[in-house]
């Protein structure tokens, strides 16, 4: 089973990097899922949550507000202003 | 105690307050450059995601445009330099060399035809220029060294605005950066480089056959109307900390050779209070002889 790389990062540090199955990213023109193979694309971000599903199901949320995300060959770099930790997270 | 070792006496004690005060200005600078250039380095990857981005954009998108794309940008004439420079004193020839920099930037600017508009960041670059009867057209000064994101976030919306606007009287046809690379702890290159227009480098050639099709949401030109002021507020900040640990680096330096300095004069002046001592010893003893010498002269047997 193939997996996405995963890069998160503001303007001034790197929020989560790692391994995860799916991504939940809260585009301008509404929510867009990103799962493994999924066709390139570069994605401009609205407000909402950032959501990163890993293999066993956790999920790491974060609330984000404008930026941009580009998956390439199962490469997600998700790029944003700020980044705040919600109270869900685990 | 003679006058002449009291005056050295207190030169060795100022020299040696000086000291401890630039030994310790060495010290905090040295701890704050590790803090200030992991600052730069975490400031990396969204740079690099954002150059990347904007790489694809070019590659896969014929039609994309962007008014800091267009080499031809000539409407003003106004070309606008950021300067960075620091707030404080004690940091060598650090303010200096990127005011340099800036004046020579200016002047290839003025032989070109082109009016120069200086935006400064920092006290001492603001002041060099009002010194001189030419404020800047824009200045940022003092910053803090905690809050350099959200300046160049404002730096960066105020340039964008400028450079976009339609009126004659603001609009700016170029923009260039002059401030401080943080190319090591020891080594720190003042350079101007050109922001606006951009040149797209990325070195693939654009045969739009051979790449998978992209896909932009909502579309190609949107995303790059998001990106390129992403990428110069970046690129801002970035250049706003490589300078801010560069000018703790010439603290350092500068700090260090106070030191130094300092020592040396304790050193000469410790000699020239021991030479005086001894002459005054010296003189001391010669009279003694001199006048036991004179009294046994006279004649007299007893004292």
């Amino acid at each position: 089973m193939s997996t996405l790389e995963v890069t998160f990062v503001t303007s001034d540090r790197t929020v989560w990097s790692g391994q995860a199955a799916q991504v939940v990213v809260p585009a301008v023109d509404g929510s867009i899922g990103i799962l493994p193979q999924m066709q390139p694309t570069l994605a401009v971000l609205g407000e909402g949550k950032v959501r990163i599903i890993d293999h066993d199901g956790s999920v790491a949320e974060r609330a984000v507000q404008g930026g941009f995300v580009s998956v390439d060959s199962d490469v997600v770099t998700i790029g944003v202003d700020d980044a705040e930790r919600l109270d869900s997270d685990h | 105690m003679g006058a002449q070792q009291r005056e050295y006496k207190q030169r060795i004690g100022s020299a040696q307050g000086m000291k401890k005060i630039f030994k310790a200005k060495e010290m905090v600078a040295a701890t704050r450059i590790a803090k200030a250039h992991a600052r730069v380095l975490a400031t990396t990857p969204y740079a690099d995601a954002l150059t990347q981005a904007i790489g694809a954009v070019a590659t896969h998108s014929q039609e994309a445009e962007h008014p800091f794309l267009q080499a031809d940008r000539a409407q003003s004439g106004r070309v606008a330099i950021l300067l960075i420079t620091a707030d404080r004193g004690m940091t060598g020839s650090y303010s200096h060399n990127a005011i340099r920099n800036a004046e020579e930037l200016a002047n290839t600017l003025r032989e070109e035809g082109k009016t120069p508009v200086l935006y400064v960041v920092g006290r001492k670059g603001e002041a060099y220029f009002r010194f001189r009867n030419r404020p800047p057209h824009r200045s940022w000064a003092p910053y803090s060294e905690d809050t350099l994101g959200s300046l160049g976030q404002e730096i960066a919306r105020d340039l964008t605005g400028d450079l976009l606007s339609e009126d004659p009287a603001s609009h700016l046809d170029e923009l260039y950066l002059v401030g401080t690379r943080f190319l090591s702890r020891f080594k720190q290159v003042v350079r101007a480089s050109r922001l606006v227009p951009m040149q797209l480098v990325d070195g693939q050639n654009h045969d739009s056959g051979s790449f998978p099709l992209y896909e932009f949401a909502p579309d190609a030109e949107t995303t790059l109307q998001e990106l390129i002021p992403r990428y110069v507020q970046s690129r801002i900040v970035n250049l706003l900390m490589q300078s801010m640990a560069s000018e703790h680096a010439a603290t350092q330096r500068a700090m260090q050779s106070a030191t130094d300095n300092a020592q040396t004069q304790i050193d000469k002046f410790t000699r020239l209070a021991n030479t005086a001592r001894q002459a005054e010893i010296t003189q001391e003893i010669t009279e003694i002889v001199g006048g036991a010498d004179s009294l046994s002269g006279s004649g007299r047997t007893e004292r």
